[in-house]
């Protein structure tokens, strides 16, 4: 496979250079932004497998960013990244469209992976995020993110809740599928589940807003 | 859950239940919800409204009556049940009857008994149940006031800004001068005349008592502009104060952390452990301090609970080895004997990884589940053989095999050599915590 197009989108120079000093070589860097607007612009005229996204920014933050280019159905794959670890924030721009989310002390090669997987269509869940995610749809009641997930139209499935606790333990795609004796394309696949039925959710409730407002 | 928006009213179609309107009403809403009940216009039935309130005041009496016991469109209780709930509001409300009531059985019935200026006056002949009508709806407005929503409250102080003799007062335009000039004097005015008439043989108490509030509220409405200005500075005042104060105690604790971890990393620039230790040690304060909600921040200690005991085996473990701990937790509870054994059992386990694996991350993950805990520290190092640990460390056998068993718990330890170690913890919950 050739090296994936990575497109940056973060306020902070610093943190820019960074992580085009750890992936130069492995990655072909075709533009970086420093602010939502630009970043929207640049990413509809470059066309970038990837984009690199920074959750907090000025003027709405990687959310703006997200929503802009899913409404002008630009169909670029987003990896979020960040120093936030607010649950809020991960899961919404997990739910408005990004196919993965790493924190900023990602090591770069463990970073180089993640794009190259995002690239191939693959989702990427650090084991923060998996953390997240098991909080979002925990069955007890009262757990706080609760409200971020319809859960009666969404449960994950006991398969998927094992694959995202052996994340959330550390293990890599590869370990999970030997311990549970899949492929590695399965553990892949219950993902990539777990993170549609988190988009869904989404869905769900759009449709619901909007009928309950004779939007529809 | 879902919030159910009733759909635009349609003229001649009636719509369930009856509920004050929250989007079209003037004052508490009642005319436009009565008409989306109805499905006939609001007009109508504000006009019947208007004209019934002259016919012994019933009109009025009716819309305070509905205004309280109607509830708000998207409210569940009324302002009514809102306020039997609450002993104090109950209480501040039976006060207020019997002091209007006390007012108006001693003026009327000595107006009717002893005759006087008041009895020939405009103000109780045969129109006394417009007097009634008027003081029980001053009673209605205080509790509407204390009672209500704060979304509809915010709606009442729009109307109050926005009423012509309080809210432009302390506007200069000549319409507002005016506003509050002329009813002002005219309160003086009818103040002075009710204190002129004072004389006969009844006294003068009553009539003066009268004559001086209707006075005193004309001046108050003259002198308007100043004593709003007076109570805005005062609350915005209060609130400049708490801004202040909460900027203040931001400022304190990043000097505390950020800014002395700044100062030791620039110091300790030359060695890479230190640095990324120090580094780590103050993202995960400034971490807990900006998204733990359960962080006191006045006593800057966190309650004690599984996640918090867990977060101080990252911190210790991250310091004193300089190993990058990976911690997740799902769920929390309270710690008791038993979670403070299994965190310790963890403990142990991330220390023999931190020490003996030789990996650089060490990923520990805790859940609370209905029925029991568990806690899974896994490094991808070394590992080791478990037959041929020596018999006299004690490491495994003492500090988590039988901790967790005298707990009522269990230990699990996998490891290969070459691949790393995983040791899994799992306590079952003594009891049913909520």
């Amino acid at each position: 496979m050739s090296q994936p197009r990575v497109f940056l989108v973060d306020d902070h120079e610093l943190i820019r250079s960074g992580i085009r000093a750890e992936l130069s070589g492995s990655v072909e860097i075709v533009g970086e932004a420093d602010e939502v607007d630009a970043a929207i612009e640049m990413i509809l005229e470059r066309t970038p497998d990837v984009v690199l996204l920074d959750v907090h920014m000025p003027d709405g933050g990687g959310l703006a960013v997200l929503k802009a280019l899913t409404q002008a159905q630009c169909k670029v794959r987003f990896l979020a990244l960040s120093v936030s670890d607010a649950a809020e924030d991960v899961i919404a721009i997990i739910r408005a469209g990004a196919r993965g989310y790493v924190t900023k002390n990602i090591s770069g090669p463990d970073l180089t992976d993640a794009i190259y997987r995002i690239a191939a269509g693959d989702v990427v869940f650090s084991p923060r995020l998996a953390g997240f995610v098991l909080d979002a749809f925990a069955s007890e009641p009262g757990a706080p993110l609760m409200a971020l997930v319809d859960v009666e139209l969404d449960q994950l499935t006991p398969r998927e809740r094992q694959v995202l606790r052996l994340i959330a333990r550390g293990y890599t795609y590869k370990d999970i599928a030997t311990e549970l004796r899949i492929s590695s394309k399965t553990v892949e696949s219950h993902v990539s589940s777990v993170l549609r039925k988190l988009q869904l959710a989404n869905r769900h409730q759009l449709t619901n807003w909007a009928s309950e407002r004779n939007l529809s | 859950m879902p919030v159910t928006i009733s759909p635009k009213p349609k003229l001649g179609v009636p719509l369930r239940p009856l509920r004050r309107s929250s989007t079209d009403g003037i004052l508490g809403g009642i005319c436009a919800g009565i008409a989306v009940r109805m499905g006939v216009r609001e007009r109508t039935i504000r006009i019947v409204f208007s004209i019934s309130a002259f016919v012994f005041g019933l009109g009025l009496l009716l819309y305070m009556a509905l205004w309280l016991f109607m509830a708000r469109s998207g409210e569940h209780q009324s302002i009514g049940q809102r306020i039997s709930h609450q002993r104090r509001e109950t209480e501040i409300l039976l006060l207020a009857v019997i002091v209007v009531l006390g007012i108006a059985l001693s003026v009327h019935s000595i107006a009717f008994h002893h005759g006087g200026p008041l009895r020939h006056g405009w103000f109780f002949q045969g129109n006394s149940s417009f007097v009634w009508a008027i003081l029980l709806s001053a009673v209605a407005i205080l509790a509407i006031w204390r009672g209500t929503s704060s979304e509809e409250r915010v709606h009442l102080q729009g109307l109050v800004n926005a009423a012509p003799v309080v809210g432009k007062a302390s506007s200069r335009g000549w319409k507002a001068v005016a506003l509050r000039v002329i009813p002002g004097v005219i309160l003086v005015v009818v103040g002075l005349r009710i204190m002129n008439r004072i004389g006969g043989v009844w006294g003068a108490a009553v009539p003066a008592l009268i004559g001086a509030m209707v006075l005193l509220f004309g001046v108050f409405v003259l002198l308007a502009p100043w004593w709003l200005q007076m109570v805005r500075d005062l609350s915005s005042e209060r609130r400049e104060r708490v801004r202040i104060e909460e900027r203040a105690s931001m400022v304190a604790h990043i000097h505390d952390s950020v800014l002395q971890t700044l100062t030791l990393i620039e110091r300790a620039a030359g060695s890479e452990v230190d640095v990324v230790r120090l580094a780590r040690a103050q993202e995960r304060e400034l971490r807990q301090w900006l998204f733990d909600p359960n962080f006191d921040r006045d006593s800057k200690k966190a309650p004690e609970s599984f996640a918090a005991l867990l977060a101080t085996i990252e911190r210790d473990v991250e310091n004193d080895y300089g190993v990058k701990v990976e911690l997740v937790v799902v769920g929390d509870c309270s710690a008791d004997e038993n979670v403070r054994a299994l965190v310790a059992a963890g403990r142990e386990a991330a220390i023999n990884a931190a020490k003996w694996s030789g990996a650089s991350i060490i990923s520990i993950f805790g859940e609370v589940e209905p029925a029991a805990l568990s806690l899974f520290v896994r490094d991808t190092g070394s590992g080791f053989d478990l037959a041929s640990v020596a018999s006299d460390r004690q490491g495994i056998a003492l500090s988590i095999r039988q901790r967790m068993s005298q707990h009522g718990g269990e230990a699990t330890i996998n490891t290969t050599i070459g691949t790393g170690t995983e040791v899994q913890l799992r306590l079952a919950r003594s009891v049913a915590r909520p």
